[in-house]
C-alpha cells in the first residue's frame, strides 16, 4: 500500500509531508527540503512513523477543548539533563503530521484548529479569544476594519519590530485618535488600562500613545498594579484579586489621583517578594514607599486591571490589544529567545503551548467580554461598545 | 554627557553603544532600543561598565592571533549547573563596547579584526584563511571574481540555504563547470576531494554536482574518510588526538583508493561513532560479525570532509582537491538557522562558546594548509574562483 510504505520510509515520509505542510505553513515554502528533513528528524518515533496511532478528528477537538489537557502540559520535562518537548504536544505534531501524510485529517481541518510554528517545529490550537458572549457585548460587528497587512508575516519565519509597526500604521493611528477624541469628551484626570496577552504589542503602543499625548499638551503617568501586592507569604499563590492586594488602599489611591492628588503607594519588592506595607495598610519601619505625581492621564499597568469590579468603575477606558497567536509566538522567539535568552527553547515552546488557552480563559476572554475597546490588530479591526459607538458618534 | 558619566549608566551607556554597533553591524538597526538593552543586559558586567579596563589595540591584536588564546577557551564552563560563555569571549566583548563607547577603538579597527554576532552577540575574531603562502598558491589572484552578492546577509540574522544558493548561483555554475573541463583533461574514474569548515555549504555543492554528473551519464560514488578510523580506546590509550595518518587504518586506506581509482569496487571498513568502534582489527582484518562498507566502482569518486587532503601521502591519488570557502560570519549565521533552530543540536552556549574557539584552530590546522595544495578554492563570500597556475592552463585549453 502506498500509504504504508510513505510511513516506513524516513525519506519519503519527510518529502511528503513537506509538500503538505507547504500550504499549511506558506514560510515552509522558503526552506530547502534539506532543512525541512532535518527539522523533522528531531521528531522522529522511536519506532518510525508507521507506529504512530492516530486519533478521530472529534476527539482530538474535544480534547484540545478542554482545559486539562493544557494542565496536564509539563514544562520542564526532562530526558537525561535536557529539558525536552512535553510528551502530548508532541505526540500531537506526530499525529498531524501522519494524519496529514495519509490523507486522514484534510489539510482545511487541520488548518482551522491548528497553527505551525516553524521556528519550534510544532502545532499548536488556534485560541479562541471571541465568545459569543464578547462578540455581544460589541453588538455583534467591528467599529472599523482595516486591510490585513499582517497577512504578510505568514511567509516570513520571523517578524521584526519595524515591520510589526509598519503592518500595524493605520489601525495603531485611528485607535490613537479615537482614544483623544475619547479624552477630549471625558475629560481629565482619567485612568486608562491597557490589557493583552504577552507580546502583542503593549509596550509599542502605550510609547506612541504616550507620544500622542505628549503632543496634546496633556500630563501622563503610570501606576504599576504589581506594586499593591501583598507579601507572597500572605498570597498563598492566589492570582492578583482583592484579597492578594491592599485593596482598600488601592482604590483610595486611585480615587484620590483622579482627582488630581499627588499619592503615596507601597512599593513591592519582586526581589524579595514583599511589600513596603503591612497588612494593615501601614509603611513597615525602614521601607520607602512611592510618590506619583497628579497627572491629566494615568495608565495603569498590569495583568489584571480591570477584573476587580469595584477598581472597572473607577477607570476611564479599558482596552484589551490583541495579536495572534502564532503572531505573538514569532515575535517572542526573537525577543525572549534570540535576544533575551530568557528561556531554555524547549522550556519555552511547552510554556508557550500550555498558557495561551489557560490565560485567554482566566484574563482575555472575561476582559474582553467587559473592556471598552479591543483593538485586534492581527485581524486590523477596532472593536466598540455601543457606549463608545454613541460617545464617538 | 560626560564618558564617566556614560559608562555608569546601564541607560546611557547603551544608547551611546547602540549608535556605534548600527555601523559596524548594520542588521543591529533591525532592533528597537530596548531590545538593544535586552541583548545587553545578559552580558552586563557585575561592576558596571566603568569597572573594564580596555587593553591597548597591540594588546588585543596580539592575544586574537594567538593560538593559546584559542585553546584555553572552555567550552562547557558551567555556573550553578549551566552551561555559560567563556570568560575570556565575555571580556573581549566587554573591552570592545567599552572602547567603542569611550572612542579608544577606532571604529575601523573593530570592523577590520572583528565581526559581531548578532543572535550570539558577541564579537568573533576574523579568521584568515588567505595567507601570503595561499595567494602565492595562486598566483596572486583569482581566476574569477563575480559580484558579492553574500553582501546582503549583512542585513539578515539568519541565512537560509535557499537565499545562500542563490547568492551563490553564478560562482557555483562556474565551479561545476571547471570542475568538468578537468576531468575532461585528466580522464575517469577520478577521485574528487571537497575539504571546508562546518557550514560553508559543502553537502550542497556536492548534492549539485553530482545532479550535474548524473545528467551527464556519468556514475558517482563517496568514500568517507571517517569509516577508516582505528578504534576510538585504542587511539585514546596511545594519545593520539590528530586525526592523521597515524589515527587511520593508514594501508587499507590507500590500497582502497588505489584500487577505486582504478575501476576496481571496494570493500573498506566501517567507522561506529556512537560507540567509537572500528570494523577493523589493527592488522586491517574484519572483526567477526562486523559489516564493512561495499563500494561500488564509478566515474567520479568524492571524499568530502574538513580535512580529506590534510595527509601528504595520498595526495598524489586525488585527481581533483577542492577547498570550498564561506566567511565565518555567514557561516555562523547559517549554523545558528540549521543546527540549533531546525536541528536544536546543542546547548546554546556551547554552541557559541565552541564556535567561537574552533574557527581560529580549524584554519590553522586544516584549512590554510589545504588551500596551499589545492586545485581549487571556491571563495562563496568573496564570489571568487581561485585556482592553482596548471589548473588555470586546462581551463583556458577547455
Amino acid at each position: 500500500m502506498a500509504g504504508t510504505s510513505r510511513l516506513r520510509s524516513p525519506v519519503e515520509f519527510s518529502r511528503v509531508l513537506f509538500e503538505r505542510m507547504a500550504s499549511i505553513n506558506l514560510a515552509v515554502r522558503k526552506m530547502a527540503l534539506y532543512e525541512f528533513c532535518y527539522a523533522v528528524e528531531g521528531l522522529y518515533p522511536e519506532d518510525g512513523w508507521d507506529s504512530v496511532q492516530l486519533d478521530a478528528q472529534e476527539e482530538i477537538e474535544r480534547t484540545i477543548r478542554q482545559r486539562k489537557y493544557y494542565n496536564d502540559i509539563h514544562t520542564k520535562p526532562r530526558e537525561k539533563d535536557r529539558i525536552v518537548l512535553d510528551a502530548s504536544i508532541t505526540r500531537l505534531t506526530r499525529m498531524l503530521f501522519v494524519g496529514l501524510v495519509q490523507g486522514e485529517y484534510s489539510q482545511d481541518w487541520v488548518n482551522r484548529l491548528f497553527y505551525f510554528d516553524l521556528r519550534g517545529f510544532y502545532f499548536l490550537p488556534r485560541t479562541v479569544y471571541f465568545t459569543e458572549a464578547g462578540l455581544a457585548h460589541f453588538g455583534g460587528e467591528p467599529f472599523r476594519t482595516f486591510a490585513s497587512r499582517q497577512d504578510q508575516f505568514e511567509h516570513v519565519q520571523d517578524i521584526g519590530y519595524l515591520d510589526f509597526r509598519e503592518a500595524n500604521r493605520e489601525i495603531d493611528q485611528a485607535f490613537i485618535e479615537m482614544i483623544q477624541n475619547l479624552i477630549e469628551a471625558r475629560g481629565t484626570p482619567i485612568l486608562i488600562t491597557l490589557a493583552g496577552p504577552t507580546a502583542a504589542g503593549k509596550t509599542e503602543i502605550t510609547e506612541q500613545l504616550l507620544e500622542a499625548f505628549d503632543k496634546m499638551g496633556k500630563t501622563t503617568t503610570t501606576i504599576e498594579m504589581d506594586n499593591f501586592l501583598l507579601d507572597r507569604d500572605f498570597r498563598d499563590n492566589k492570582p492578583m484579586g482583592k484579597e492578594t492586594t491592599h485593596f482598600g488602599l488601592f482604590k483610595q489611591c486611585l480615587a484620590e489621583i483622579l482627582q488630581g492628588k499627588k499619592i503615596t503607594i507601597p512599593r513591592y519588592d519582586s526581589l524579595s517578594a514583599s511589600s513596603s506595607h503591612d497588612l494593615d495598610g501601614n509603611l513597615k519601619p525602614g521601607c520607602r514607599p512611592l510618590e506619583v505625581e497628579p497627572a491629566d492621564i494615568i495608565f495603569l499597568e498590569g495583568n489584571f486591571p480591570f477584573q476587580m469590579d469595584e477598581i472597572a468603575g473607577l477607570i476611564g477606558i479599558k482596552v484589551v490589544y490583541l495579536t495572534d497567536d502564532p503572531i505573538r509566538l514569532k515575535r517572542k522567539w526573537k525577543r525572549d529567545i534570540d535576544y533575551r535568552k530568557s528561556y531554555d527553547p524547549a522550556h519555552f515552546r511547552n510554556r508557550f503551548f500550555k498558557t495561551q488557552f489557560q490565560r485567554a480563559e482566566d484574563v482575555y476572554r472575561p476582559q474582553i467580554e467587559k473592556c471598552d475597546i479591543v483593538v485586534d490588530t492581527t485581524g486590523a479591526a477596532i472593536w466598540v461598545t455601543p457606549e463608545i459607538r454613541a460617545s464617538l458618534a | 554627557m560626560f564618558i564617566s558619566q556614560t559608562l555608569s549608566s546601564p541607560e546611557a551607556f547603551s544608547k551611546a553603544l547602540f549608535e556605534k554597533m548600527k555601523t559596524i553591524q548594520p542588521a543591529i538597526a533591525d532592533l528597537e532600543p530596548y531590545e538593544f538593552r535586552y541583548c545587553l543586559n545578559n552580558i552586563t558586567p557585575e561592576g558596571g561598565w566603568a569597572s573594564i579596563q580596555p587593553l591597548p589595540q597591540a594588546g588585543i591584536e596580539q592575544m586574537v592571533n594567538s593560538r593559546a588564546f584559542y585553546d584555553s577557551i572552555q567550552i562547557k564552563p558551567k555556573v550553578d549547573d549551566h552551561i555559560v560563555l567563556d570568560k575570556q569571549i565575555v571580556w573581549l566583548a566587554h573591552m570592545l563596547f567599552v572602547g567603542l563607547v569611550t572612542g579608544d577603538y577606532p571604529e575601523a579597527w573593530v570592523e577590520q579584526h572583528f565581526y559581531f554576532d548578532i543572535r550570539s552577540f558577541f564579537f568573533l575574531h576574523r579568521t584568515t584563511y588567505f595567507t601570503d603562502e595561499v595567494l602565492a598558491h595562486f598566483g596572486g589572484r583569482p581566476y574569477r571574481q563575480f559580484e558579492q552578492k553574500q553582501k546582503a546577509f549583512e542585513y539578515y540574522q539568519g541565512v537560509g540555504y535557499k537565499a545562500f544558493a542563490e547568492a551563490n548561483a553564478e560562482l557555483d555554475a562556474l565551479f561545476i563547470d571547471s570542475v568538468k573541463k578537468i576531468i575532461a583533461a585528466i580522464g575517469i574514474p577520478v577521485l574528487l576531494a571537497i575539504a571546508g569548515p562546518t557550514a560553508a555549504g559543502k553537502t550542497e555543492i556536492v548534492e549539485r554536482l553530482n545532479r550535474s554528473f548524473e545528467q551527464d551519464g556519468c556514475k558517482t560514488t563517496s568514500i568517507e574518510l571517517d569509516n577508516f578510523f582505528t578504534d576510538r580506546d585504542y587511539r585514546e590509550a596511545r594519545g593520539i588526538n590528530s586525526k592523521g595518518k597515524e589515527a587511520m587504518h593508514f594501508d587499507l586506506l590507500m590500497q582502497s583508493l588505489e584500487d577505486i581509482t582504478h575501476g576496481k569496487a571496494l570493500s573498506t571498513p566501517r567507522y561506529n561513532f556512537i560507540d567509537g568502534s572500528s570494523s577493523h582489527d589493527l592488522s586491517g582484518k574484519l572483526k567477526p560479525g562486523r559489516i564493512p562498507v561495499e563500494v561500488q566502482p564509478a566515474d567520479i569518486i568524492f571524499m568530502e570532509g574538513n580535512f580529506p587532503f590534510l595527509i601528504e601521502e595520498i595526495l598524489h591519488l586525488i585527481g581533483i582537491k577542492v577547498v570550498y570557502l564561506t566567511d565565518d560570519a555567514v557561516r555562523l549565521k547559517r549554523k545558528w538557522k540549521r543546527d540549533m533552530d531546525y536541528r536544536k543540536k546543542y546547548e546554546e552556549n556551547y554552541f557559541r562558546n565552541r564556535y567561537f574557539k574552533e574557527q581560529f584552530i580549524m584554519a590553522e590546522f586544516a584549512y590554510r594548509p589545504q588551500m596551499a595544495v589545492c586545485d581549487m578554492t571556491v571563495d562563496t563570500t568573496g564570489a571568487a574562483l581561485w585556482v592553482a597556475p596548471e589548473i588555470a592552463e586546462i581551463l583556458e585549453r577547455g
